[in-house]
This record gives C-alpha cells, structure tokens and sequence, in this order.
C-alpha cells in the first residue's frame, strides 16, 4: 500500500522522529495485521493499532537498539496493546472470529484451499496462530519473534515448526 | 482436497493477512504527521497516561514541587523560631512552692545570656576598682505587712477580669558607654531609679579601661511606672540591647488569696470555738490548732504579699558596658558574621526539613515501588493467561 506522510516542516526533524517515520511507514500495515489476528475485531484492532503507535511515539526516545531490532520492539508494544485490550474487554481467545473476507480468498481455484487455511487457524492454539501471525502476516524474522515474545531464537523456531505442521495436519483434516 | 505444499500454504496465509481500511491507514498516516496528538476517547486509565509520559516531563515537575515543598517548610520553620511564642500555663497547685507561673513573654531584641561574664569578673582580672551597695531603697517598698493583712481585694473570690490581671514584667537593658562616662551615667541610672519611684536592689560599678570598665544595677521600679522608667534610663546612653518579658501571676494571687481567706475564716471559726470551751483540755486543743492556723496564715501572707509585690515592682536589670558593641549580647548591627549565622541556620534547618521529608517519603516511595512492581508482576501473568 502506498503510504503517505504530510508532514509540516516547522523545525528540522530529529533523528529520533525520522527514525520512527521509516519504522511506521515500514511496520503500519504489519502491525495492525498482527493486532487483528489477535483481536479478531477490525475495528478494535484499528483502536489498538492507533494506540500502539501512539505509545510507541511517545516512549521511542525510551528505545535502546542494543537490545534489540526496533520492530521487535514495536510489536511488542503492539502485543501488550492488545492483550490488554483482550484483558479489559474479557473476551480473550474465546472471541468468536469475524467472518473471513471472501475477496481475500483470491481466485476462485485457491477459494476452497484458502478457506480450509483460514478454518485450520481457527483451531490453533491461540499461542500458536499468534506464532503464524507474527511470522507470516507481520513478517517477522525468528530473532524479532522471540524478542517480541521473550523466547530464546530457537525455541521461537521450534514453536513456529510445530504450529506450522499442526497447521497442515488441521488442513489436512479440513480436507 | 490435497495437503498444501509448505510454499502454497505460505502464499495462502499471506493472503489471508488482515489488511486495514484505506480510511484507517489515511488517518493513522495523518496522525502520524501531526506527531500522534492524544486522542480523548481512548480508553487511558491514570495510570497509563502516567506512564505514557516521559520521565523528563515528569521529574522536572516533581522536583520542583519537592523544592518548593521544602523551601516553604523551611521558611515556615525559619518564622515559627523567630516569632515570639505565647504561653500559657496555668497550675494553681504550685502556690505552695511558689515556681509555677503564667508566662507571657514578648522578646523584642537578643536576650542576652545570663551567664555570659559579667563586668565584676572582667574587673577582677583587670584589677579594676570595684563599688558595690544593695538594698539602696528610694520608696520604702519592702514595708511590713499589717497583721490583718488578708490581701488585695481585687484578687478575691477569684472575681478578676481582664483589667486585674497579676502581671510581673522584668526588663533587661544594656548601654554602651565610654569608660570616662560610667560613673555619670551610674548616677543619672540612681537619679532616674529615684525620679519613678523605684529601689535599686544592688549595684556594682567598675573602673578601668574599655571592655573592663562597666557597672550592672538590679532595680525594683513600680510596674506602673515601667515605661517611663525604661525611657529615662534608655536616654542615659547609647542603647545596646533591651529586653522587656511578661509573666502572668494572677492564677497564683487569686490561689494565695483565697486560701488566706479560708484561713481567716478557720481562725473566727476556732476562737469562737475558744470562747465556748467549758474544759482545760478542750480549751488547750484549741489554742494549739489555733497557733497553727495563725502560722499558716502567716506563711500565706508571706505568699500573697510576695506575689502582689512581684505584680507592683518590676525587675529591671541594667548594665553599663564599655568596649565594642559586638562584644554585648547580641545588640549591634547585623554584619557578615550574623548574615553566615543565619546562612548556617536555615541551611541546618533546610537539611532538617530535608530529612524529615526523607523520612516521609522514603517509605512511601519503597511502597509505590513495590505496589508498582506488583502491578507489573499481574499485568504481565494476566497477559499471559490471556493466550492461554
């Protein structure tokens, strides 16, 4: 998606601020994707996305690169963000799931392979489709993974296999 | 349908990625630019607007809160010391030992100690001549008491007001003088003593060079007659220092006095007693708890004319000095000295307060902590349990 920042050139921006320009202009999308596979609540995630950013704004001056890759740290925000949304609104991973956009499901060839996918995660684990949201719809590289959800690199690695291959076997059980 | 292939199952879960409304995007991208302004009806608790705020922001103004909060206690303790503080204390049972009072004190200048060296020790080590008399008596206020003396009306039945307050003052001043000047001044003090009335109790005069020359005069003077008193003496010399307090004696008066009623009464009581006596033994009984009455009487007398006279008379003490004023009790004029006295002092009562604020919120500070890090400690398992 094509982003778009109008920002009104008062002063020099700092370093600090171009900084969490190109890591919102690079996360945005990634965040809320991952923040609605959590919620499973469109507009919730919106609030929580928005929220997330804004913690994230107020608190970058906060961010140490030596412990770790700023998105990492990112999405962690964006993690606790949503987790308390789910804490205070008390629906936790009970929440029934939103239906599936149906244009997402592409052609009409890879309909029913896509259907089958979005019913499989449906059954996971809620640790384990937050593992898949973080890698596959937040893009995230196993060491930011494990940052993010405090693991050490390989046991991220070895959660995300087996989420994986539960994933394919609940496919296989769709199909 | 068939297994996805690692690749294809992959593809479709990219496919499936939530995607936000083109709305959303274009205002969190606004958002963005303008810095993300605080939005209001995002559901923020206290707490997390506390936390969202950095600790700059936030130690700027506690510590200026902290400063002020100091500085204003200080301050207000630095005025508390200084201010004349009012007493009142009221024991009508220490008439028989005559020590407690009502106090009521007003310090207009530096006291000075009481102890500090007096112009006699000065003189002895100087070889300095020295003069004293006592009892120099100008108004024959020590006369006796007449035996059916039973004290001043005003005090009795415990019916004083506010106009008949029992009230002793003593007064302390000191002037500077040049040595040649002390023995002129020493008779304008007696002359002055002796213009208002009043008795020079005892009286010591020095010669010798400045700082040893010097004389100290303890007067008597009517406490009517105070003021005027105070001003003529004041206008003798160069005025150091002076020093006026008050003490209120009229619970101890009226407390003399009705007793000494009571007593007069008791000894009506026993002569009629003695007058109806029909036996020796009864008629002896009488006599002698009569004699103890009257004794007691006495003693209460002794009590009661004291107190009056400490009412009428006041004390009054004055000193000649010679020598350099910042040498007397404390009345020359501020300097450096006085101003890092000061400095001293309310630095002393800066940390003071300092530490009490310490001592305060020390363990409030060890309980916010704690509060805090349990708070965190259920946050983080709550969020835990959330997934779960």
């Amino acid at each position: 998606m094509e982003q778009t920042l109008i920002a009104e050139a008062k002063d020099a921006p700092r370093a600090g601020d171009l900084a969490f320009e190109r890591l919102y202009r690079s996360s945005r999308d990634d965040v809320y994707a991952y923040v609605a596979s959590l919620l499973r609540d469109a507009p919730a995630a919106e609030e929580v996305t928005a929220a997330a950013f804004e913690r994230a704004y107020r608190k970058r001056n906060r961010f140490d690169p030596e412990r770790g890759e700023p998105r990492a740290w990112l999405f962690g925000i964006a993690r606790n963000a949503a987790l308390d949304e789910l804490r205070r609104r008390g629906r936790q991973a009970e929440l029934a799931a939103e239906p599936a956009d149906v244009e997402s499901f592409g052609a009409p060839e890879d309909h029913e392979r896509r259907l089958a996918v979005s019913a499989a995660l449906e059954r996971l684990d809620p640790g384990e489709r937050e593992l898949i949201a973080l890698k596959f719809f937040a893009g995230l590289a196993n060491a930011e993974i494990a940052q993010v959800l405090g693991l050490s690199e390989s046991n991220a690695g070895t959660k995300l296999h087996r989420a994986m291959t539960k994933l394919r076997e609940a496919c296989d059980g769709n199909a | 349908m068939e297994t996805p292939r690692d690749d294809q199952l992959i593809a479709d879960l990219q496919a499936l990625r939530p995607a936000p409304r083109p709305e959303f995007a274009a205002e969190l991208d606004q958002r963005a630019a303008a810095g993300f302004p605080r939005r209001t009806h995002w559901r923020w608790t206290p707490f997390e607007r506390l936390r969202s705020m950095q600790p700059r922001k936030l130690l700027i103004p506690a510590g200026g809160v902290a400063i002020l909060a100091i500085a204003v206690t200080t301050a207000l303790v630095a005025m508390q010391d200084t201010q004349p503080q009012p007493r009142l204390n009221i024991d009508r049972g220490a008439i028989h030992d005559g020590g407690a009072r009502n106090h009521s004190c007003c310090e207009f200048e530096r006291l000075a100690p009481a102890h500090q060296p007096g112009p006699e020790a000065a003189s002895e080590e100087a070889g300095g001549s020295v003069t004293e008399s006592s009892g120099t008596s100008s108004a024959g206020a020590a006369a006796s008491v007449p035996e059916n003396y039973d004290g001043n009306a005003q005090y009795r039945n415990g019916s004083t007001n506010l106009n008949n307050r029992a009230v002793e003052r003593n007064a302390e001043l000191v002037l500077g003088a040049a040595p040649a000047d002390v023995a002129e001044d020493s008779s304008k003090v007696f002359e002055a003593v002796h213009a208002h009335d009043g008795i020079v109790m005892r009286s010591s005069t020095r010669e010798g060079e400045a700082g040893v020359a010097g004389a100290r005069f303890e007067l008597l003077i009517p406490s009517a007659k105070l003021g005027d008193a105070l001003a003529a003496l004041s206008a003798i010399d160069e005025v150091r220092s002076r020093h006026e307090a008050t003490d209120d004696i009229t619970a101890p008066t009226v407390a003399a006095g009705e007793l000494l009623q009571d007593s007069k009464a008791r000894i009506d009581s026993l002569l009629a007693q003695l007058e109806t006596a029909e036996t020796e033994s009864e008629r002896e009984a009488v006599e002698a708890e009569l004699a103890q009455e009257r004794r007691h009487r006495s003693h209460l007398r002794a009590q009661l004319q004291q107190l009056e006279r400490r009412a009428d008379y006041s004390r009054v003490l004055v000193r000649i000095e010679t020598g350099a004023a910042e040498e007397s009790s404390g009345g020359g004029a501020w300097g450096v000295g006085d101003a890092l006295d000061d400095a001293g002092k309310i630095l002393a009562v800066a940390a003071a307060v300092s530490v009490v604020a310490l001592a305060i919120l020390g363990p409030i500070a060890l309980i916010a902590l704690l509060a805090w890090l349990a708070h965190r400690a259920w946050v983080r398992r709550e969020r835990r349990r959330v997934l779960s």
